[in-house]
């Protein structure tokens, strides 16, 4: 038993950095995904099992550009922003634009109607289902790899552990974004709105915030980061009709670590859930790393389930 | 021009384009990844034939449709909406209070049951006799027992799939099946798989119950929805116990040895089917009983209120995992049916998309109402059979979950008490007595 | 008869940084109808909801001891195991199982202290039957002590304020308590409904057998009903007595001075 974990540890110390700059990578996709997630449940109080359909679509979209874009061919330095930067764009807004679609078809009339909570569960799952079969019969059943703006080579190692090109982009991307969300949730006008409506509707809705179009607003920021997240995925995985599952049910659960609700926790949920899956590595045969995830949901439920930073939207941090 | 554009008819017109248009394309051909537009231009453009009449492009019958329907859906609400609600209250009435009589429902379900037995005479086409068995009734005993759990007490489980495969995996397992040897080394006849299996995914139920019964309802469901995926995760690589991902496929059959009484359950689906049938009259009498008992009642309580239930001193969490736990056990139940009728099992049949296809059928009867729930199974495993068996045009299998899908919201937006919902339920949905009469007589 | 039914010691409740009870030390007598009054947001509800085992306060101790005999600590336990010890409560807004009659409401609360019974669930022996019966009367007695048996078949939610409060305490009733905690269950009717209200409550004790521990605002109601007060006022205990002693005690017309209920009656 001894010798089974030291051998293990032995592992995790001699692949440690290589496992972190992965971990960190993945972390920066489940974060943004996992805020898609929150905020939705900031001002709904409901998980927005479709959500992987909007990280899915943005996959999708992205793909599509890219092959126009780009075919087989090789950008210069110059294109390769260019083109990486619509990447970012037309993912996020095919996310933006499946998550509208998606509040007005699946939940606004529940919510005209207040039809009981389990009543959006359903209707969520019928959105994904939906969506995602659509997509399997739109676009075939076959992963397909992303025509890339940049050649994923090496740019410098840590510690012996290659950085990939992928890896700065994902990283570089997610930071901006999820700053600018930041910046744009604590001081804009549409931010305050968004927090006042994830404290109390009734209260906001008096003091003259329109809390269709906010909630709306909220699934189109959600949208937008979840469906970029789809094409940084996919630039290194290819798009699939099935590949929202995982990783939103992986980013699901890092919302929740963080604390559902809460903004930042989401990214720190994301990244501590990205190291910690990547380190099992070390551990657990290949297959079974969604399990590691999964027993992080439920241990996370069961002893904290208000997460690392607690369940707060209406607070910025 | 302007004013229109944002008017409330104009809004109802532009849903109703964009409702046709989606129709369109999700029953139109296929598209590939090589030719993306493929798939949406053809839907519109690909001829099939109008009406019987002649080649037109299917853009233009499904608008001739759309127009037709609208048309038809307008002169309902001017014409005969009155006089239909009139016909209504006239007898609706007379019908609930003779679905009150006790003696009026026995003899509608001796009915039934008649030609539920009649049926294999009736139906000798192979394939559907087969659908009878492993598509139709195995379906319905896996919807009423979702329904105990998702409809009498209210708990959404999206792996209910996983106790369904435990079931078919133990039975592999005690009858020999399987790479790691049965208990004892002794094979057992597949019916003895039944007791047993019943036990080990009752057990199952719980050990996931207990700590997880207590979340809110939506992280009740992604976390069984986790719990199914990782019991496929498993099955698929646990190659030296549950055969991997090409499972078992040495299951024998069902098959009685009782001093003079011997019968072998062989190729023939027929004899699976009265077996089946049997028990799946008799989970529906254990479960109607159930449902008017004080469990059955102490269910709603919690549903309805559960601090005021608690109030009275029901403890939810115990009657929670007992749904649970009455859930697993019928899908348990219905997994060594499964399996003691096919050669083999492998995990690729057991995916979440079982899962929702059971909950499809569920919601879509009406949940909480056991009638609603077979009837509603039958009448969706039957059409969809159906289109697997004669396809139209550009039909692939897996379109089904589209429809599935689109089925879930439609039902959740328009009609979320179900199909034959059970009265109570639609009460629950309804404001209390704000809906009124309008809705067509719920059987209980 | 020695030991109180209730017996509430040094209790503190804290949510985050707010002190909800503050040492709060009170007993309830068996037979006694005692009454806990005091400004809004003076813990009252809170209190109730400790005793009930809904929260459970940091320190203190609270005993509740059903026959003299049995004592039970409550902090700590599920709201459930304390209602099955003999704690009945009735919510300051009804909680009524809306989609069910109330009829239907009456039978769950007396059918849940009752046993177990899965397999008789299922197959409905003698013995089941049984128990239904027995249920079924004792549900009709009960919705004819609280004067609802008209009413036994119309859904609970579309009774109305007066009704719902009786449905409440009849379904409390029904789960054979020998205490019964009403919150604020004059709130939102009538007069006539109060002078009711008044007396079915005193009917609760006299003919029942069953304690009565209340909070309301309704001066007017609680000095003609309450035996004995406790005042509260920001968590801690100001003031015990009778309704007399109350009235005239200079603290308690401190602590209301300014809010609308004065310690002469009305609202």
């Amino acid at each position: 038993m001894i010798n089974y974990f030291s051998s293990h540890f032995a592992t995790l110390g001699h692949e440690f950095w290589g496992l972190l700059v992965g971990g960190v990578a993945n972390g920066f996709i489940y974060a943004l995904v996992a805020i898609g997630y929150t905020m939705v449940y900031g001002v709904l109080r409901l998980i927005n099992f479709a959500h992987s359909e909007i990280f899915m679509s943005g996959g999708f979209a992205s793909f599509f550009l890219m092959k126009w874009l780009i075919g087989s061919s090789t950008p210069n330095a110059f294109e390769s922003v260019i083109y990486l930067l619509a990447g970012v764009i037309v993912g996020g807004l095919a996310g933006s634009a499946i998550a509208t679609v998606l509040e007005r078809v699946a939940y606004r009339p529940l919510r005209r109607r207040n039809a009981p909570k389990l009543a959006y569960l359903i209707s969520a799952i019928g959105a994904s289902y939906f969506l995602f079969n659509f997509a399997a019969k739109e676009f075939g059943r076959i992963n397909l790899s992303m025509a890339s703006p940049f050649v994923n080579h090496t740019v410098f190692t840590i510690m012996g552990a290659p950085v990939q090109m992928s890896y700065i982009i994902i990283a570089v991307v997610s930071v901006i974004m999820l700053v600018s969300l930041d910046r744009l949730v604590a001081t804009t006008k549409l931010g305050r709105s968004i927090r006042a409506v994830a404290q109390d509707p009734e209260t906001a809705s008096l003091m003259g915030v329109n809390i269709d179009r906010t909630i709306v607003m909220t699934f189109v920021l959600g949208g937008f980061l979840g469906g970029a997240a789809g094409y940084l995925y996919g630039l290194s995985f290819g798009v699939v009709y099935t590949m929202g599952f995982t990783p939103a049910l992986k980013a699901f659960t890092a919302a929740v670590l963080g604390g559902i609700g809460n903004l930042r926790g989401a990214v720190i949920g994301g990244l501590l859930l990205g190291i910690v899956e990547s380190f099992s590595v070390a551990f657990v045969n290949g297959a079974y790393i969604d399990v590691v995830a999964f027993a992080v949901l439920v241990l996370v439920l069961l002893f904290r389930p208000t997460g690392i930073l607690g369940e707060r939207l209406g607070r910025a941090a | 021009m302007m004013k229109f554009l944002r008017s409330a008819q104009a809004k109802k017109l532009g849903s109703w384009l964009a409702l046709v248009v989606t129709v369109t394309v999700m029953t139109g051909p296929p598209g590939n990844p090589t030719q993306p537009t493929l798939g949406f231009t053809s839907s519109f453009s690909e001829r099939v034939s109008f009406f019987g009449l002649f080649p037109a492009p299917r853009g233009v019958l499904f608008l001739a449709l759309a127009l037709l329907v609208a048309g038809a859906v307008l002169a309902y609400s001017r014409v005969a909406k009155a006089p239909v609600q009139r016909a209504r209250a006239a007898v609706v009435p007379k019908y609930q209070a003779l679905a009150g009589k006790r003696t009026f429902r026995l003899s509608w379900y001796a009915v039934v049951l008649l030609g539920a037995v009649l049926l294999p005479h009736l139906v000798t086409d192979p394939f559907w006799q087969s659908a009878m068995v492993s598509q139709i009734a195995i379906y319905i005993l896996l919807a009423i027992g979702l329904n105990v759990v998702v409809g009498f007490a209210g708990l959404l489980d999206l792996g209910f799939v996983a106790f369904y495969a435990i079931g078919a995996y133990v039975t592999a397992w005690v009858t020999g099946a399987l790479p790691v040897a049965a208990p004892f080394h002794h094979h057992l006849n597949p019916f003895w798989a039944i007791p047993i299996a019943i036990v080990v995914v009752m057990i199952a139920g719980v050990l996931l119950g207990v700590p997880t019964l207590r979340l809110r309802g939506d992280y009740l469901a992604i976390v069984t929805l986790g719990f199914g995926e990782i019991v496929t995760i498993f099955m698929n690589n646990l190659y030296g116990i549950t055969g991997g991902s090409t499972g078992s496929n040495q299951i024998p059959h069902f098959s009685i040895h009782l001093g003079s009484l011997k019968y072998l359950w062989g190729l023939n689906p027929v004899p699976y089917y009265y077996l089946t049938l049997g028990f799946v009259v008799l989970f529906l009498i254990i479960f109607s009983s159930l449902e008017h008992s004080r469990i059955g009642r102490s269910w709603v309580a919690i549903r309805e209120d559960e601090v005021a239930a608690e109030s009275l001193g029901v403890n939810p969490l115990k009657y929670k995992v007992m749904a649970f736990a009455i859930g697993a056990a019928s899908a348990g139940f219905a997994g060594v049916m499964t399996a003691g009728q096919s050669f083999f099992i492998n995990p690729a049949t057991f995916t979440l998309s079982f899962s929702i296809n059971i909950l499809v059928l569920v919601i879509f009867g009406g949940m909480g109402s056991i009638i609603g729930v077979v009837i509603g199974s039958v009448v969706i495993q039957t059409l969809s059979m159906y289109l697997i068996h004669t396809p139209p045009a550009g039909f692939q299998n897996s379109d089904l979950y589209i429809y599935l899908g689109a089925l879930l919201i439609a039902m959740m937006i328009f009609r979320p008490a179900g199909l034959w919902p059970s009265k109570r339920r639609r009460r629950e949905f309804t404001d209390a007595g704000v809906e009124g009469t309008a809705s067509i007589a719920g059987g209980q | 008869m020695s030991t109180p039914m209730f017996d509430v010691s040094g209790v503190t409740l804290r949510f985050g940084g707010v002190t909800s009870l503050n040492n709060v030390t009170l007993h309830h007598n068996r037979g006694e109808i005692l009454a806990v009054i005091g400004p809004n947001g003076a813990g009252k509800t809170s209190l109730f909801n400790s005793l009930t085992g809904v929260y459970a306060p940091q320190e203190g101790t609270i005993t509740f001891d059903r026959d003299g005999s049995t004592p039970l600590s409550v902090i700590g336990k599920k709201p459930h195991r304390i209602a099955s010890a003999g704690v009945a409560r009735t919510f300051q807004a009804s909680r009524m199982f809306p989609a069910m009659t109330a009829f239907e409401n009456v039978k769950i609360g007396a059918e849940s202290h009752r046993g177990f019974g899965v397999i008789g669930a299922m197959v409905k022996g003698p013995q089941t039957r049984r128990h239904e019966r027995e249920t079924d009367a004792t549900t009709w007695e009960l919705l004819k002590f609280v004067g609802l048996e008209q009413q036994a078949n119309v859904l609970s939610g579309s009774l109305n304020y007066g009704a719902r409060r009786r449905l409440e305490i009849a379904r409390g009733l029904a789960t054979n308590p020998k205490v019964l905690l009403l919150d604020e269950p004059a709130a939102g009717t009538n007069p006539a409904e109060k002078i009711e209200l008044t007396e079915l409550i005193r009917r609760v004790r006299d003919e029942m057998g069953v304690s009565i521990l209340l909070i309301e605002h309704d001066m007017k109601l609680v000095m003609s009903l309450a035996e004995r007060l406790y005042v509260l006022n920001f968590g801690s205990v100001i003031a015990e007595g009778t309704p007399d002693e109350i009235r005239s005690n200079q603290a308690v017309i401190d602590a209301y001075l300014g809010s609308t209920d004065t310690a002469k009656g009305g609202e």
